[in-house]
């Protein structure tokens, strides 16, 4: 507490000297921004928003960096008076939720405090925040990483995850390392061939010492705990290969026997296989990716009080599905499975040359993705401390998820610009913890965008989405049903901006979602506000999801940089 | 040299973590004979009443005591099954055991005892219904009057009450389920446990009476025989927003010693901070 007042006061020092990047203590810099987000919401039962208690919700968060040389040191103020809709009560409160200190020298460097870390693709280890997910698990400890020659790089961790305002019980330690072949073997410095190879290992320490009921013989009357292991270890081997517009990238991690809430206290060891090809040449890109992920859910406590199921993940499996943009195309978000899944994405881009047939007078560009999400092929062999089931390596499961999309974009003038897109999503409920029939889901966009003058520019956007889905009062699900949306977009003096926009759920479905938001920006500050009904739903980034609750009534949103 | 000797400290650290395997005995679990608290959602509590807890503190050598047992027997006729009420055994003087009679005396009991500042003020009998405090005190009240508990428990039960609970328990093989239903009426800021606790009635044993003499034929009711769960109960694992439901299941080897027959289950829910009891409820073994 007495380190965070000291950081506080310094911090505070600092910024009354000057309020922009200015030259202090010798040349340091201080630099940072700061995120007002309120919303004041109301019951709507068609909907199913809900009277705001305390009328007002906010989030706010000021961070404050200050450098001087190698060193560096900062801090994050948050505060949740109260959380807004769809963040967890926990965060309710505020503080110095994040504060550290770090050296980065040439060959060592090292931080003291809260920091964010990733080995590899994050498969066994991953910290990072999100704060539209309200997601924050990063490490609390040491973090040190040593470059002893060119080309290669150690790193090592230590520390417990933040969990709201308090610290995880686990204990986290992990190690790295990465080379680059080309820059420590001289023969492949001038290759066009570029390889890395890394491998990296965690391990987390939670006492062992708590009573899990596993089986109870009533007939013998017997009752058997759980024996949990204190500690639990990942390790993964990885590789990035390049040549020319040529990549292949592979990682494979494993994972001891982590009997957990999550995975229902099975011994299996878990795995995960990721790869990714790709090939870029001008005017075209294309990538394939795939993974298989088998019990691979690693949090630093076995069954942290987390409703969210979000926090104190150690590691991060990468999300595989294109992050949708269109309000249709990202109504069901896919979120990543680490209990087990296999997954598949293709994407293509290409641009079709201007001056031709094809491309037209401006060239067009065509972006094709494609992804296949499936559950893992088991048998079941027994339950809580068993090893739970049998998954066969290759053949896949049940549908999770799958999509294809087609964008078109064309410059039409030198003012005007068309998106037409389509999308058809698959998607299984079971995903969000759900029974039921798969979703089928069309969806069409039209995105239309006239460039007045100079400052002057208006967008239209018009969608529609067709689904099989239909809406069960049991299953409350407001997503369901056939759905249009229209929006305006109007941008005017560079500095402003107002849009309209309408959801209508037209058929089959529940609600209308009217909605204006305005705008203002100038520098590096920004003010929206907006008024009106948001549909309930899930927002996913990186395949990592928040439930948002329905909301009727204004959203304002402050931020700035300095 | 130097990289080389980093290499080999951050790779023998790596070793020195490791991971601890289980090995499998039929699956990867331990016989295990102590209490276990088993949370899962619940369903809405039948009897929604209020209730009031009395816990006596008393001795088998004190001569008032048994002025307390007729006066709370009185205020247990007349409030029925909405006064709960146990006698705790603690390790003063008043409560040792004579010769040839069993030991009423409990670890927990005086665990309880020392907390209320019974056994250091030595005053017996003395009671204390729903751990209530004034302000940060106690409020340990004379059971000997009974004008003194109907107070107190009047003014319990004028409450409305914030969590209504149900207890049942049967049992096979010598191993007793305890089961409880919890329900939330009123939205509940403060982390609460729950506490199971188990009493025998109808024991004969010499007592000390009030003109002095030895009644070795005295019937002592509701004598505290262990506390189930913790002493100061389990956390309540679930929401506790009104209209929440949670069971709890446990466990539980019964002393051949008791009689069970004679046995009841007492379960209470109280705040975890200031440990003031919510509501109660009470079953016979079965």
């Amino acid at each position: 507490m007495k380190t965070r007042f000291l950081l506080l006061t310094l911090a505070l020092s600092v910024l009354t000297i000057t309020a922009n990047a200015q030259s202090v203590l010798g040349g340091g810099q201080v630099s940072g921004n700061i995120q007002i987000d309120g919303q004041i919401s109301r019951a709507d039962s068609v909907i199913g928003s809900s009277d705001v208690p305390s009328k007002l919700l906010s989030n706010a968060r000021a961070d404050i960096l200050y450098t001087n040389g190698a060193f560096s040191a900062g801090l994050r103020f948050e505060a949740y008076q109260k959380p807004m809709l769809g963040f967890a009560p926990e965060y309710e409160g505020q503080g110095i939720a994040n504060y550290f200190a770090s050296y980065q020298g040439e060959r060592l460097s090292i931080t003291a405090g809260n920091y964010y870390e990733q080995f590899g693709n994050g498969l066994i280890l991953r910290t990072y925040e999100d704060r539209y997910l309200g997601l924050d698990n990063s490490l609390f400890g040491f973090n040190v990483a040593y470059r002893p020659v060119t080309g290669v790089t150690l790193k090592g961790v230590l520390g417990k995850q933040r969990f709201y305002w308090e610290k995880g019980a686990g204990l986290v330690r992990g190690i790295d390392g990465e080379v680059s072949l080309n820059d420590v073997i001289k023969a492949m410095a001038e290759s066009k061939t570029r390889i890395t190879l890394g491998a990296g290992f965690v391990s987390k320490y939670e006492d062992n010492n708590v009573t899990i009921i596993s089986r109870v013989d009533d007939v013998e009357g017997v009752q058997y705990k759980l024996a949990l292991p204190a500690n639990v270890a990942a390790g993964s081997v990885r590789m990035d290969l390049s040549h020319g517009g040529w990549g292949l990238q592979a990682e494979y991690a494993r994972k001891s026997q982590d009997p957990n809430k999550m995975n229902q206290y099975i011994y299996k060891p878990g795995e995960a296989l990721f790869l990714s090809g790709s090939y870029s040449q001008k005017g075209f890109s294309a990538n394939i990716q795939a993974k298989r992920v088998d019990n691979m859910g690693f949090r630093s406590e076995r069954n942290p009080n987390d409703k969210t199921g979000q926090m104190l993940y150690i590691n991060y499996v990468p999300a595989i599905t294109k992050q949708h943009t269109y309000a249709f195309l990202s109504m069901y978000p896919y979120a990543t499975q680490t209990t087990g899944e296999m997954g598949f994405q293709g994407d293509v881009m290409l641009k079709l040359k201007k001056e031709t047939l094809l491309g037209g007078k401006y060239g067009t560009d065509i972006h094709i993705n494609s992804a296949v999400i499936t559950g893992l092929d088991t048998t079941i062999t027994g339950g809580m401390g068993t090893n739970g089931y049998e998954a066969s390596y290759c053949a896949l499961g049940d549908l999770y998820y799958g999509d294809v999309s087609v964008e078109i974009a064309r410059k039409l003038s030198k003012q005007s610009k068309l998106t037409c897109t389509y999308g058809y999503v698959v998607f299984n409920p079971i995903t969000e913890g759900h029974a039921g029939h798969l979703h089928h889901n069309n969806v069409v966009v039209a995105d239309y965008t006239y460039k007045i003058n100079k400052k002057n520019v208006i967008r239209f956007e018009a969608e529609w989405m067709g689904s099989d889905s239909q809406y069960d009062k049991n299953v409350d699900d407001k997503r369901a049903g056939d759905w249009i949306m229209g929006l305006v977009e109007y941008n005017f003096t560079s500095a402003f901006f107002v849009s309209l926009s309408d959801q209508y759920a037209y058929n089959d479905g529940v609600g209308n979602y009217p909605s204006i938001n305005l705008g203002y920006t100038k520098g590096a500050t920004r003010l929206q506000v907006g008024y009106g009904k948001q549909r309930e739903g899930i927002v996913c980034i990186g395949g990592v999801c928040r439930q948002v609750p329905a909301s009727n009534g204004l959203t304002f949103s402050l931020t700035t940089s300095f | 040299m130097k990289k080389n000797i980093f290499i080999a400290i951050l790779a023998s650290l790596a070793f020195a973590w490791s991971c601890d395997k289980i090995e499998s005995n039929n699956g990867f679990y331990d016989e295990f004979a102590g209490v276990y608290v088993e949370n899962e959602e619940g369903t809405p509590v039948a009897d929604k009443s209020q209730r009031a807890f009395l816990e006596k503190y008393t001795g088998v050598r004190c001569v008032n005591c048994p002025t307390a047992d007729e006066a709370i027997a009185a205020q247990m006729a007349a409030y029925g099954d909405r006064l709960v009420a146990i006698s705790i055994h603690d390790s003063g003087a008043f409560t040792r055991p004579f010769d040839g009679n069993p030991d009423f005396r409990t670890d927990d009991g005086n665990t309880l005892s020392v907390f209320y500042g019974v056994a250091a003020g030595g005053s017996y009998p003395t009671s204390i219904i729903n751990r209530s405090l004034v302000g940060s005190t106690p409020e340990l009240i004379d059971p000997t009057q009974g004008a003194n508990i109907s107070a107190k428990v009047d003014a319990i039960l004028a409450q409305t009450p914030k969590v209504a609970i149900e207890v049942a328990s049967s049992t096979s093989n010598g191993t007793t389920k305890i089961t409880t239903n919890i329900e939330f009426l009123q939205d509940v800021d403060n982390e609460l446990t729950l506490t199971l606790l188990i009493i025998e009635d109808n024991i004969t044993a010499t007592q000390m009476m009030p003109d002095g003499t030895k009644d070795n034929n005295y019937v002592h009711g509701h004598v505290l025989r262990d506390v189930i769960t913790d002493v100061w109960g389990t956390v309540i694992d679930s929401d506790r927003r009104a209209g929440t439901c949670n069971k709890t299941s446990v466990r539980y080897t019964v002393s051949p010693a008791w009689v069970n027959a004679n046995c009841k289950i007492v379960a209470f829910i109280s705040n975890a901070a200031t440990r003031e009891v919510l509501n109660v409820a009470e079953c016979h073994l079965h």
